[in-house]
């Protein structure tokens, strides 16, 4: 089961060529929603792999999820603000932790998401339905230019791509709620 | 079903519901007290300062509300328990969370001067010309924030559960049987549909509420980040509106359960029925809106359904359960005590209480009684005769099934003193209303104070009787399991 790891290694390194990355982060919206998702889907990737060679270690650490989402939680967090953004195109280091940190709790992310069950899932993904929707408002009426690299007009960019995705989720729970269910053998917890 | 273990069960259930309904019983006398300084301070008895006046409006506000629907949610938790598997971690949780909650509000309000009202309208956090500082607002935030967190886990809970029993929301309101897919007799039960319902709206609200109140703790710490205020007060009261609505929608389960175990007749769910909690469900979430008819900047069309379904709103629920109460208890030579008693007046004071609120949320009126003493008069009728004597109710009930505590002549002055109490409060408010006193004022002119001063009066007696429903309470928690009466309960297979 190389797989996952190939597939994971193959998106990172397309990421790090400085053309390709260079050029995604000169446009906030997909610095922000393009780059930053993909390198938690490599993590996701190389997480598969990972929990296949060594299951032990993600039992010791993250025996029900919970402690993986917190730090998936903080991280992602953090990298939405809008001055961490900023700031990881002015340092060096503040880009190197973000190739490091996002694919992290993308492996994180992986594990928990199987342990946390329905429940701790519709939390989660609830959470950041509210949070996408306020980001997307902050962005869009900011009447000030929020970060020294991208431009207003960028800003409302992005804010309406915030929109976007938060209107998906919207509809991604409403067909959920109302769509029958009783068919599925296990939904509990 | 009737084996020892799923007694023990029900039992342990028990003692968490009663944590809910004790905590937020007395939470709901202590902010009667402030209700009555108000009145003092409005009516010109005694000095409140003009700080300490809002300081008070804004716990009493809060405190009511949160309370309230803390009591509430344990009602429908522990019928709805009955039909569905709920977590009993989670309800803890629950507790847990609003109990920080509300440690932080209060701290906020009275350590640190924090005075929005429980409202908190954006920018109002962040601009209080230094009548508070960043501190008492974060604490008032954050403690709504982490109080919301707790009832949405509740509500994450009680979909979880409806969906894996009965398959999706809709099912849980009984669409299927609308839809002509299954027969009204297999309808899911009354508790469950009013579940579904407070799980639907109350789940939205808590989303918009965590936007704005994360919207008004980033606008607090750093005011250079602002945000559309139109579209602030719109979330703002999505959330404020609904999740004081959904408080009557938790605590009338405890009519439909108890009444029919009380006149020993069934209470068959209808189509009627179902397509009325349907209603109910779609318009409570839309109708907030009459909270802005006078922002002219609103798209007309909202404020014309605002007014529209705001009539409507209530309405389908509140005939169906009113009419079926009538229809169950009538000739049917119910035992009256307290449980029933107030079950059936808490049918009356909304019943009452809906009529103001009609009458106010027309276009026409509101541009005359808008901000008056009227909008406090309908919904102190209807929260205090309607929803928090459901909540009293429930507490009598679970203390005759699960306990030998016996009411006294007492317990029966106190349900008298409530009622009359209670309805003097809401009249003193709707004739100040009348005369135009506006709300939300700390000083009144001389001629707006004998209402006030009235009003002040019957509080106390409020809060005596309040006390002795308290006592009856706290007296049943100390002789809990001992055997109750022949109603006692078991779960439906
Ligand atoms: C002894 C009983 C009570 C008294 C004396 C009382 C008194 C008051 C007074 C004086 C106000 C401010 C009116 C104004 O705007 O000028 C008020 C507001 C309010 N009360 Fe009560 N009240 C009582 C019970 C209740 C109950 C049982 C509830 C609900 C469960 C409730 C919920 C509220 C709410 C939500 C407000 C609005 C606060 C605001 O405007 O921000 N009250 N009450
Ligand atoms: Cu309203």
């Amino acid at each position: 089961m190389k797989k996952p790891l190939v597939i994971g290694s193959l998106i990172l390194l397309i990421l790090i060529i400085p053309p390709i990355r260079i050029y995604m982060e000169s446009i906030m919206i997909i610095h922000m929603l393009i780059q930053l998702p993909l390198l938690i889907v490599v993590g996701w990737f190389i997480g598969e792999f990972l929990m296949d060679k060594a299951p032990r270690v993600f039992e010791l650490l993250n025996d029900n999820g919970i402690p993986g989402i917190i730090v998936f939680v903080a991280i992602t967090m953090f990298w939405m603000l809008p001055r961490t953004l900023d700031e990881a195109l002015t340092f060096p280091l503040y880009e190197l932790f973000k190739f490091i940190s996002l694919p992290l709790v993308g492996i994180l992310l992986v594990d928990s998401w199987r342990k946390i069950k329905v429940f701790g899932r519709v939390f989660i993904f609830l959470n950041y339905l509210s949070m996408f929707g306020l980001m997307g408002w902050l962005y869009l009426d900011s009447p000030i230019q929020i970060c020294n690299n991208y431009l207003l007009a960028q800003q409302k960019i992005l804010g309406w791509g915030f929109i976007f995705i938060t209107a998906l989720m919207v509809m991604y729970v409403l067909q959920y709620v109302f769509t029958d269910h009783s068919a599925e053998e296990d939904i509990s917890e | 079903m009737s084996t020892a273990i799923e007694n023990k069960k029900l039992k342990s259930n028990n003692k968490l519901v009663s944590t809910s309904l004790l905590l937020g019983g007395v939470l709901i006398a202590v902010m009667m007290i402030f209700g009555i300084l108000m009145l003092l301070a409005q009516g010109g008895v005694i000095d409140v300062s003009d700080a300490a006046f809002y300081q008070f409006l804004t716990i009493h506000g809060t405190g009511m509300v949160g309370a309230a629907a803390l009591a509430a949610a344990g009602v429908m938790w522990y019928f709805l328990n009955r039909y569905v598997e709920l977590s009993k971690k989670i309800f803890i949780w629950f507790l847990g969370l609003v109990l920080i909650g509300v440690v932080l509000v209060v701290i906020g309000v009275f350590s640190f001067k924090y005075a929005s009202a429980w409202t908190f309208l954006y920018p109002l956090p962040a601009i209080s010309a230094n009548a508070w500082g960043v501190t008492g607002a974060l604490l008032y935030l954050f403690g709504m924030l982490i109080l919301g967190t707790g009832f949405l886990l509740l509500y994450i809970d009680t979909g979880r559960a409806i969906i894996k029993k009965y398959g999706s929301l809709g099912k849980g309101l009984g669409w299927d049987v609308l839809s002509g897919k299954k027969k009204v007799s297999d309808a899911p039960p009354k508790a469950v549909v009013a579940s579904t319902m407070v799980t639907i709206v109350n789940t939205t609200a808590l989303i918009a509420g965590a936007a704005v109140l994360i919207m008004n703790i980033i606008n607090v710490i750093n005011p250079s980040f602002t945000f559309d205020p139109m579209l602030a007060k719109n979330l703002t009261y999505a959330f404020g509106h609904i999740f004081a609505n959904a408080i009557i929608y938790m605590g009338v389960i405890v009519v439909y359960e108890l009444l029919p175990k009380y006149a020993n007749r069934p209470w068959a769910v209808s189509k009627l029925f179902l397509v009325a909690w349907t209603m109910s469900t779609a318009f409570t979430l839309v109708i907030y809106t009459h909270h802005m008819l006078m922002d002219f900047a609103m798209p007309k069309w909202m404020l014309i359904m605002g007014q529209a379904l705001s009539y409507a709103n209530g309405l389908p629920v509140l005939v169906v359960t009113a009419y079926g109460a009538l229809m169950v208890v009538y000739k049917s030579g119910i035992k009256w005590d307290m449980a029933s008693g107030l079950a059936f007046l808490s049918m009356f004071g909304w019943t009452v209480g809906v009529v103001p609120a009609v009458v106010d949320a027309t276009i026409v009126v509101n541009h005359v009684m808008h901000n008056t003493k009227w909008v406090p008069g309908h919904f102190h009728m209807y929260m205090g005769l309607g929803a928090v004597v459901m909540l009293f109710s429930f507490t009598y009930y679970l203390a005759k099934i699960d306990s030998n505590v016996k009411e006294s002549k007492l317990d029966k002055i106190a349900f008298w003193c409530y009622a009359i109490a209670m309805f003097a409060i809401s009249a003193q408010f709707l004739v100040s209303g009348a005369l135009s006193t506006p709300r939300r004022w700390a000083i009144h002119y001389p001629g707006w104070m004998t209402p006030a001063v009235f009003g002040a009066i019957a509080g106390v007696f409020l809060v005596i009787a309040t006390t002795i429903f308290i006592i009856h309470f706290v007296r049943y928690l100390k002789n809990r399991g001992t055997v109750g009466s022949g109603l006692n309960e078991q779960k439906p297979a």
